[in-house]
C-alpha cells in the first residue's frame, strides 16, 4: 500500500520551469553586488588588510589607527579570519592589502598571479636579500615579480628550560652527539628529555621531521630537483623522498624515544602545560608556544638553540618561516592607498616593534640584533642565514604529510614512509602537471 | 494492515481526486488534470530552493571535476584523468574501505542498541518518562562537542583509570592506536545515533496493539518467542527505515571523526567525506570533486537497491 504515490498529475511544466527560473534570478541579483568596487566615499578611501594572526590584532589595531592620524585619507578596516582569503577571491572580491605566512599554500597563490609586484616599492629595497629569497625561492610570478615582502620571520628550534639545564649541569649542546648526550643525562635523571605531542601530528612534521630533514640535507634544493623531476619520479630515482631522507630517519626515532611517555595522548594544549610545568627539559616548537608558556607559569626561563643534527658545527641551522608576508593583490581598485598602507607596515617603528613583541625576527636589513633571551640562542643562525624553511611546508596540502610523520613514529617503518611520500608526491604532480 | 502500512498512510493523500459518482460522468477529464494549487504552492519553492542550492552547485562540482581548477586562478579542460587518477590513488581507496567497514558496523551497532532501549522504554518500568528523557539527552548534543569531550576522556580520564587499576591496554589512549581508534569512533556514533533510532522503534513498539501479546501469552510463547515472532515482524518496517537512514548517514560520517582523531593516528580514519573536504583547503578541487561525483553516484546506486528492498517489503518512505 503506498498512499503517497498517486496524483502526479503533469504539473505544467513549462510554468514550473519559468518558475524556477524566476526565483534563480531573484536568488543571484543580491549576489552579484558584491563585485570589486572602488570604495571611496566623501574622499576617504576604505582599505581591507586581512592579516593572519589572530592574537596580534590589537596590535595592528594600534597601527592603524596611528597610520589613519597621518593618513586621514584612508580608512583601514582589519580582517583577522584568514579563512575568508579564497572565498575573497573567489567572489572576486579579495581584501587590498594582505599577510599571509608564506610557503606552499601562498606561493600557489603567487603562481596564480593574485598579488600585485612590489619591486618598485622603495621599502623592498630596505629588506634583508636573503629573507627576500626565503620567498623567491618559491617560485615568481612572470619569473621576475616581488608578489610578497617578509614582514616577521619565525625562527624555530628546540625550546628549553634553562633552570633544569642548570640544575643538571647542561650545557646547550652544538653537535648530535652533545644532544643525544644531554638527553640521557635527563633520562638518567628521572627527567623526560623532550616533552612529545604526538596527538597533535603537526607538531610532529614541523618538529622532529623539519628538524631532523633541515639539518641533513639542503632542504630548498632537495625540493626544486623534485619539482623539476615532475611526475617522472619514483622512489629509486635520486631525487626521491627514499633516496634523500633514509640516513636522516633513524634520528627522528632516536628523538622520539627520548620523549615522555604516554606522547601519543598528548595534544598541542597538553604539552605547552606540561613543558611550563617543568615537566619535561626541552620542547621541539617555534616561538608561537613561548607565550603560551609563559602565560601558564610566569616565572619560567626559556631559551631556545637550533637543533644540531650533525657532528659539525657548522651544519647546525634554524628552520624558519616567514610567519608574515605584506601583499597587494593584483586588482585592488585602491592601489596607491595600499601601497602608502604597505610602505608605513615596513617603516621601521611599526615592523621592528612588532617581531621585537611577537619573539620573531625582522626583515630589515638594519634591523638591531634580538635581545629576547627566549629566542636569542637563535640569533646567530638567523643573521649568518644559516636557516632553511621547513620541509613540511614544501607539501601541497592534499598531501597529508602530517598524518603519514605521525605514522612513521608509531610505526617505525622508514622505508613505507618514503615510499608513501614518494608516491603522493607523483599522484599531485601528475594531476597538476595537465 | 501491517503497522508499516500504517506510517505510510499518515502522509495526506496527494491531490487524488476520487471521482464520485456524481461528478464522475460531467468532469472525469476536468478533474484529472486539475489539482487543487496549494500542492504546488507547497511542492515548487521547495523545489526552486532546492534546484538553486543543491542540484545546481552539483552540477557545478560535476563540471569543474573535468578541468584542473584549483578553486580559483586559471583553469582548462582536462577530461576525465581526475577519474582516472582517482582510481590509482591507494590513500582514497583506504578512505572508502574505511567509510564502508565503519557504517556497516555502526548501523549493525546502533540498531542492536536502539532496539534494547526502545524495548526496556517501552516496558512499564517505574520513572519511565524521566528514563526516556535521559536516553533522548545525546540527540539534541552537537556532535562535535560530544566528540570534544569523548576526546577528552580517551587521552586523559580513560588512561589515568586504566593505569590505577592495572588495565595496561588502555593506559595509552585507545585514539592514538591505529588499529583501535575506529572502535572509538564507532562507539561515540552510537552514543549519538542511538537516541533517534530508539525513537523510531518506540513509534513502532507502541503501534503494536497490545491483544497480539496477549494471545501470545495464551499459546504459551515466552518472551523471547514473542519479540522474535510477534515484535520483530511487526516493527520490521521500522527497522528497515532506521537501517537505511542510519547507513547513509554513516557513509557521509565527518564531524565525529573532526573531533576525536581528525583522521588519525596516521591516515587510519580518514573517511570519504574528509578527503573531499580537504579539496576546498588543498587546492585539490577539481580531484576532489571526481571523487566526490563518484561517492555520489555509488551512495546513488545503493539508495536504489534499497528502496527497491523496501518497496518489496511494502514500506514507503
Amino acid at each position: 500500500m503506498r498512499a503517497a504515490r498517486s496524483g502526479n498529475a503533469p504539473i505544467g511544466r513549462r510554468a514550473l520551469l519559468k518558475f524556477a527560473g524566476l526565483a534563480g534570478a531573484a536568488a543571484v541579483l543580491p549576489l552579484s553586488g558584491c563585485g570589486a568596487t572602488p570604495s571611496t566615499q566623501n574622499g576617504v578611501t576604505t582599505l581591507r588588510f586581512m592579516q593572519n594572526k589572530p592574537e596580534v590584532v590589537a596590535y595592528f589595531n594600534q597601527v592603524i589607527k596611528d597610520f589613519e592620524a597621518l593618513n586621514p585619507d584612508i580608512r583601514v578596516i582589519q580582517d583577522f579570519n584568514e579563512g575568508n582569503f579564497v572565498p575573497g577571491l573567489v567572489r572576486n572580491d579579495p581584501p587590498d592589502v594582505v599577510t599571509r605566512g608564506f610557503a606552499q599554500a601562498t606561493a600557489d597563490f603567487v603562481k596564480k598571479g593574485i598579488f600585485a609586484d612590489l619591486a618598485d616599492m622603495p621599502v623592498a629595497a630596505t629588506i634583508d636579500p636573503k629573507m627576500q629569497e626565503l620567498i623567491s625561492s618559491w617560485g615568481q610570478y612572470n619569473g621576475n615579480e616581488v608578489s610578497a615582502l617578509p614582514f616577521s620571520l619565525a625562527a624555530a628550534g628546540v625550546i628549553y628550560n634553562r633552570d633544569i639545564f642548570e640544575a643538571n649541569g647542561v650545557a646547550v649542546p652544538t653537535s648530535w652527539d652533545e644532544f643525544v648526550a644531554a638527553c640521557e643525562t635527563f633520562k638518567a635523571a628521572g627527567i623526560a628529555p623532550i616533552y612529545g605531542t604526538y596527538k597533535d601530528p603537526w607538531t610532529l612534521s614541523q618538529g622532529m621531521f623539519d628538524y631532523v630533514a633541515g639539518g641533513s640535507l639542503d632542504v630548498a634544493e632537495f625540493f626544486s630537483k623534485l619539482t623539476a623531476r615532475g611526475a617522472a619520479i619514483s622512489a629509486d630515482a635520486p631525487e626521491s623522498f627514499t633516496s634523500n631522507f633514509s640516513p636522516a630517519l633513524p634520528k627522528m626515532l632516536q628523538l622520539a624515544s627520548f620523549a615522555q611517555n604516554g606522547a601519543a595522548s598528548k595534544n598541542y594544549a597538553d604539552g605547552n602545560a606540561a613543558f611550563a610545568k617543568g615537566q619535561a627539559a626541552m620542547y621541539l616548537q617555534g616561538p608561537w608556544a613561548l607565550s603560551q608558556l609563559v602565560a601558564a607559569n610566569k616565572g619560567i626561563r626559556l631559551g631556545s638553540f637550533p637543533l644540531p643534527v650533525t657532528n659539525n658545527e657548522a651544519d647546525t641551522k634554524a628552520r624558519v618561516n616567514v610567519d608574515m608576508a605584506l601583499s597587494i593583490t593584483r586588482n585592488t581598485p585602491n592601489m596607491a592607498a595600499a601601497q602608502r598602507f604597505v610602505n608605513y607596515l615596513l617603516e621601521p617603528s611599526v615592523v621592528n616593534t612588532y617581531n621585537e613583541k611577537n619573539a620573531a625576527f625582522s626583515p630589515l636589513k638594519d634591523a638591531p640584533a634580538v635581545e629576547n633571551p627566549q629566542i636569542s640562542g637563535l640569533g646567530a643562525s638567523v643573521k649568518e642565514a644559516r636557516y632553511y624553511q621547513g620541509a613540511g611546508t614544501y607539501f601541497p596540502p592534499s598531501v597529508p604529510l602530517n598524518n603519514y610523520v605521525q605514522s612513521f613514529v608509531y610505526g617505525k617503518n622508514g622505508d613505507q614512509f618514503l615510499a608513501a611520500l614518494d608516491d603522493e608526491w607523483r599522484r599531485v604532480a601528475e594531476r597538476t602537471a595537465v | 494492515m501491517t503497522a508499516t502500512s500504517r506510517v505510510a498512510q499518515t502522509a495526506p493523500p496527494a491531490g487524488r481526486n476520487l471521482p464520485t459518482s456524481a461528478s464522475a460522468k460531467t468532469a472525469t477529464l476536468r478533474s484529472r488534470n486539475r489539482t487543487d494549487p496549494t500542492y504546488y504552492w507547497m511542492v515548487v519553492p521547495v523545489l526552486a530552493l532546492f534546484a538553486f542550492f543543491i542540484t545546481l552547485p552539483a552540477l557545478v562540482g560535476v563540471f569543474f571535476s573535468l578541468t584542473n581548477y584549483a578553486g580559483y586562478g586559471d583553469w582548462k579542460f582536462i577530461g576525465l584523468s581526475n577519474y582516472v587518477n582517482i582510481f590509482k590513488d591507494p590513500a582514497v581507496l583506504q578512505s572508502y574501505i574505511f567509510t564502508f567497514v565503519f557504517a556497516l558496523a555502526t548501523t549493525v551497532v546502533v540498531n542492536v542498541v536502539a532496539l534494547a532501549i526502545a524495548l526496556g522504554l517501552n516496558a512499564k518500568i517505574k520513572w519511565r518518562t524521566g528514563i526516556r528523557t535521559v536516553f533522548f539527552i545525546p540527540m539534541v548534543l552537537s556532535a562535535l562537542i560530544v566528540s570534544f569531550v569523548f576526546n577528552y576522556l580517551f587521552s586523559n580520564t580513560l588512561p589515568v583509570l586504566a593505569e590505577r587499576f592495572g588495565v595496561t591496554p588502555l593506559a595509552t589512549s585507545i585514539l592514538a592506536n591505529e588499529n583501535l581508534a575506529w572502535l572509538a569512533i564507532v562507539l561515540v556514533t552510537v552514543w549519538q545515533a542511538a537516541p533517534g533510532a530508539t525513537i523510531i522503534y518506540l513509534a513502532g513498539l507502541q503501534s503494536v496493539p497490545s491483544e497480539v501479546y496477549e494471545a501470545a501469552d495464551l499459546d504459551g510463547a515466552g518472551s523471547f518467542r514473542q519479540f522474535l515472532s510477534l515484535t520483530l515482524p511487526l516493527i520490521l518496517g521500522y527497522l528497515v527505515i532506521n537501517v537505511i537512514l542510519g547507513f547513509k548517514g554513516f557513509l557521509g560520517t565527518y564531524e565525529i571523526i573532526v573531533g576525536l582523531t581528525g583522521g588519525g593516528p596516521g591516515m587510519a580514519t580518514q573517511s570519504v567525506a574528509m578527503r573531499i573536504f580537504s579539496g576546498f583547503t588543498g587546492g585539490d578541487y577539481s580531484y576532489q570533486m571526481a571523487n566526490a561525483v563518484i561517492y555520489f553516484l555509488i551512495t546513488l546506486l545503493i539508495s536504489v537497491i534499497q528502496l527497491r528492498l523496501i518497496q518489496r517489503r511494502g514500506v514507503s518512505l
